[in-house]
């Protein structure tokens, strides 16, 4: 096996928690609200059976074909050939997507606190330093984020208190005040998101314990939790004009103030933001290099990091010009793009794999038979 | 090319030794008297400190002492051995009866070799030979000069026992005997450096220790082949997991108590003569800030003062790099009337914060420096130098401002709440390259470098055991003992990390709870 490392389920739960909100809290509100409006708090509930779903896809496949992903067995499924295609078609998706993911997280550092900073130079440095973490295996990346967990969690959980002087509760009414459709089509953001679970299927194989499918359902819980908890705050914090803010959770962090000298603490909590944006950027990135090395049959995939790595970067510049353009990708091509390779395709895989099961263990009854 | 060249010569070298060895020193002793002699004669040959006393037995059977002056104890070897000896008058007794008639000492040992004679003389043990007789006597009188048990300099406690280790390894390992009285308690002994010859002992609970963990560690010192081991450093260096590492995988530590306590929860203890610091694996992130005095205060105190540490550690790593990050690139994170005053008095300051925290962290680190190898009689000077010039004429002056005077204090100081110097000293270094992020990323950079800073730790380990455990990978019951302290009759259990087969360190249910228990 190419990954020596064991984690427990319980550290897969946390890998997954920040591998899907560290992005999720930057622009999603915004899109999400553009059709929600004030029921922007219900869309994140629609979304979570979804969640549910596909971890119960990758678990099923997992229960399938143990010890292998995603890239593996899609080769079982469908063949040699085909499957290898799916393999290189999804590699590519995770070297696209991992473009999206710092590039969003470049973006936001470059507008909100070093305006003048080139840009390069901020996604090199998360890259490098993901790098250094994807060297170190599976292990490492799942201890640090494990350290990092209640530094990332804490600032959303409680950012809701700090902010209560802000709060007017009023702007969320009516509850579904035009019938149940905007919250539906406000689901759909997060859905993309939530597809981010794909990259559960590289973990699976190393868990340590059967608990996967336990802490996994935890995670999305806790994920749909969290997004519930911060986009009410933005509601009642912003009401009607969320839609006009770019990151409307960040914001809400900037109208924290205590004493009179606890304030402006956005910098801060944009720091700890930045080790869960380091958690789901080296997962994808280890996702990728694993990927890579086990498509093409190599033994030892830590000569591929830092190539891979600088594909990243370029990927990153590459997805989109400018950051409205990116914006207009995740409202537009982004909502179909993502859950048909996340969610579609991985349920595809599963009916093809359990069709065929169905089929083999009718096979050797009939040649009895015969 | 210059490797193979020096392998070569080592290579070369072994083959020396060796040779020397079978030439001269591996032989077996010879009845002949002289002949003996003239073999440690001629191995000896130039050492002034190495006594040949040649007398007669009863005044009739030839016999030498040899030992090294200043190792052995004189009078013992005048009042036991020579003096009964010399004076015996009966006839013609073998002198091997004699010998053990005669001689009173608990500790006696036959030798049959050169090289058994040159091991036990050069440790202090007088050697007997006798004429015609093919065994030696190794008389266990030695007695080198060595320092009292003395309070630890370098780990104070306020409350805790006052004892340290000292040079002599036998000391240490009897201080640790009349701490663990029971035989479970084993101690290995093995000799390292081709010159030196050092005892090295491995200390270990038999039953509480993995087994794996001990063989680890016998393997790993097996693997040594170094001509000097003059402090037990040179073992840490050449047993680590990671040597590029800047935090210590093992702990040194002068107390016994620290060493009894790590033994009982199942980590090795080595031992090594000639240095009161011994050293402890496996280890983790958090036991480097344990004070041996949380264990004997009162636990809620330990608790805070455990929390205070952590929170001071974290100032020391990263203090100055958020002065100059905020100062540099987030102003808005300080409330205005203190940034009015913050930058009133950085006024008159011509370099930009990252220069001015650098030089200043530079210099503490040079003041501290010099503060430690100082003879104690220019020891006013520089207090004087770094309290007044660096502290008060460099603000008036204007090379730097006072806010900057302030936290580079407060750095310091929290620098020296870890309780362990080996640690305290890695973060020092560590802020320098944080600073130097900070001033060209903001938080960015600082989070860069703890996220590296992190990851590396999450990667590191000990004897095998998880540097960051239990915090990562997570063990909920030994969270008791790691940031805060759990009370003595809440921690049941031992360590996971080395107590597999024998979990429980004491009975439950030892709450007091008095009043309630008896109904009697």
């Amino acid at each position: 096996m190419i990954e020596k490392g064991k984690i427990s389920a319980f550290q897969m739960g946390v890998m997954m928690y920040p591998g899907i909100l560290a992005t999720a809290i930057l622009t999603v509100p915004s899109i999400t609200a553009t059709y929600a409006k004030q029921d922007l708090w219900i869309a994140p509930i629609w979304a979570c059976p979804i969640g549910l779903l596909i971890v119960l896809v990758f678990l099923q496949l997992h229960k399938h074909f143990p010890g292998k992903n995603i890239i593996q067995y899609s080769e079982n499924i469908l063949g040699r050939l085909i499957g290898k295609t799916l393999g290189i078609y999804y590699l590519f998706f995770f070297l696209h997507n991992s473009g999206f993911v710092i590039r969003e997280y470049a973006e936001f550092i470059i507008t909100s606190v070093l305006p003048k900073t080139p840009i390069v130079l901020v996604i090199v440095g998360m890259t490098l330093v993901s790098a250094f973490a994807v060297k170190g295996g599976v292990e490492v990346i799942a201890r640090s984020a494990l350290v990092f967990l209640p530094l990332f969690m804490f600032p959303l959980l409680l950012m809701g208190l700090m902010v209560l002087p802000e709060m007017e509760p009023r702007n969320m009414l009516p509850v579904m005040g035009n019938g149940i459709k905007p919250s539906l089509k406000g689901a759909f953001f997060p859905i993309e998101w939530y597809g981010d679970f794909i990259y559960m299927s590289f973990l699976l194989p190393f868990l340590k314990d059967e608990k996967g499918g336990k802490w996994g359902m935890i995670s999305v819980m806790a994920i749909t939790l969290t997004m519930v908890i911060t986009n009410l705050t933005t509601i009642f914090v912003f009401g009607g004009s969320t839609t006009e803010l770019l990151y409307p959770v960040m914001n809400v962090f900037r109208y924290i103030s205590l004493a009179d000298f606890f304030e402006h603490v956005e910098s801060i909590v944009i720091a700890v933001w930045i080790t869960g944006m380091f958690v789901k950027f080296s997962l994808i990135y280890y996702a990728l290099v694993l990927g890579v090395a086990q498509w093409l049959n190599v033994s030892d995939y830590k000569s591929f990091v830092l190539p891979i790595g600088f594909l990243q970067v370029i990927f990153s510049i590459w997805v989109a010009p400018n950051f409205q353009q990116m914006g207009q990708f995740f409202t537009t091509a982004g909502s179909f793009y993502f859950p048909s390779i996340q969610i579609i395709l991985p349920l595809f895989l599963l009916f093809v794999a359990l069709i065929k099961k169905k089929y083999k263990d009718k096979s050797p009854k009939s040649s009895i038979v015969q | 090319m210059l490797f193979r060249k020096n392998r070569k010569r080592f290579h070369e070298q072994i083959q020396l030794n060796t040779q020397q060895e079978i030439t001269g020193q591996k032989g077996l002793l010879s009845s002949d008297l002289d002949e003996n002699l003239h073999v440690f004669h001629s191995i000896y040959q130039d050492c002034m400190d190495v006594v040949f006393r040649t007398f007669l037995i009863g005044g009739q059977t030839r016999a030498v002492l040899i030992f090294i002056e200043g190792l052995s104890n004189l009078e013992e070897v005048d009042d036991n051995v020579l003096a009964p000896l010399a004076s015996e008058t009966e006839g013609k007794v073998r002198p091997r009866e004699l010998l053990e008639k005669k001689i009173h000492i608990s500790k006696m040992k036959e030798v049959k070799t050169v090289t058994e004679c040159i091991e036990y003389i050069s440790v202090g043990f007088p050697v007997l030979l006798v004429e015609q007789e093919m065994v030696g006597l190794a008389l266990g009188l030695c007695k080198w000069e060595k320092r009292s048990i003395e309070e630890p300099q370098a780990e104070s406690v306020v409350r805790g026992p006052r004892e340290g280790f000292v040079e002599a390894l036998h000391v240490n390992t009897s201080l640790l005997r009349r701490k663990i009285k029971s035989p479970d308690l084993k101690m290995k002994s093995r000799k390292i450096g081709r010159y030196t010859d050092t005892h090295v002992v491995i200390a270990y609970m038999k039953g509480l220790a993995d087994q794996t963990l001990i063989e680890e560690v016998e393997n790993r010192l097996q693997r040594i082949d170094i001509d000097s081991v003059l402090e037990s450093g040179y073992i840490e260096e050449l047993i680590e997991d990671n040597p590029y590492s800047p935090f210590p995988q093992l702990i040194n530590t002068e107390r016994p108590d620290v060493a009894a306590a790590n033994l009982l929860e199942g980590r090795v203890v080595i031992l090594v003569d000639g240095t009161p610091f011994v050293l402890i694996a496996p280890i983790s992130f958090f036991s480097l800030l344990q004070s041996p005095e949380d264990y004997y205060q009162r636990f809620l105190i330990s608790s805070a003062i455990r929390l205070l540490r952590f929170v001071f550690m974290l100032m020391s790593l990263l203090l100055p790099s958020l002065y100059v990050a905020v100062l540099t690139y987030h102003q808005e994170m300080v409330p205005t009337a203190l940034l009015i005053s913050m930058f009133s008095s950085r006024e008159t300051v011509p370099f930009p914060a990252l220069v001015e925290a650098l030089m200043m962290e530079i210099t503490f680190e040079a003041l501290r420096e010099a503060g430690v190898r100082l003879p104690k009689q220019v020891g006013a000077a520089v207090s004087i130098v770094g309290a007044l010039i660096v502290g008060q004429a460099a603000v008036q002056a204007g090379l730097v401002s006072a806010p900057m005077v302030i936290f580079v204090a407060i750095t310091g100081v929290s620098s020296f709440m870890v309780p362990h110097y080996t640690q305290g000293i890695a973060l020092r270094m560590l802020r320098f390259p944080i600073m130097l992020l900070a001033g060209s990323l903001g938080l960015l950079g600082i989070m860069l470098g703890v996220i590296l800073i992190v990851v590396h730790l999450c990667g590191l380990r000990s004897f095998g055991e998880p540097y960051l455990s239990p915090i990562a990978p997570m063990k909920k019951n030994e969270l008791k003992d790691s940031l805060i302290r759990a009370p003595w009759w809440g921690m049941n259990k031992r360590p996971h990390l080395t107590g597999e087969y024998n979990p429980y360190r004491q009975a439950p249910g030892q709450k007091p709870n008095p009043g309630k228990g008896d109904e009697s």
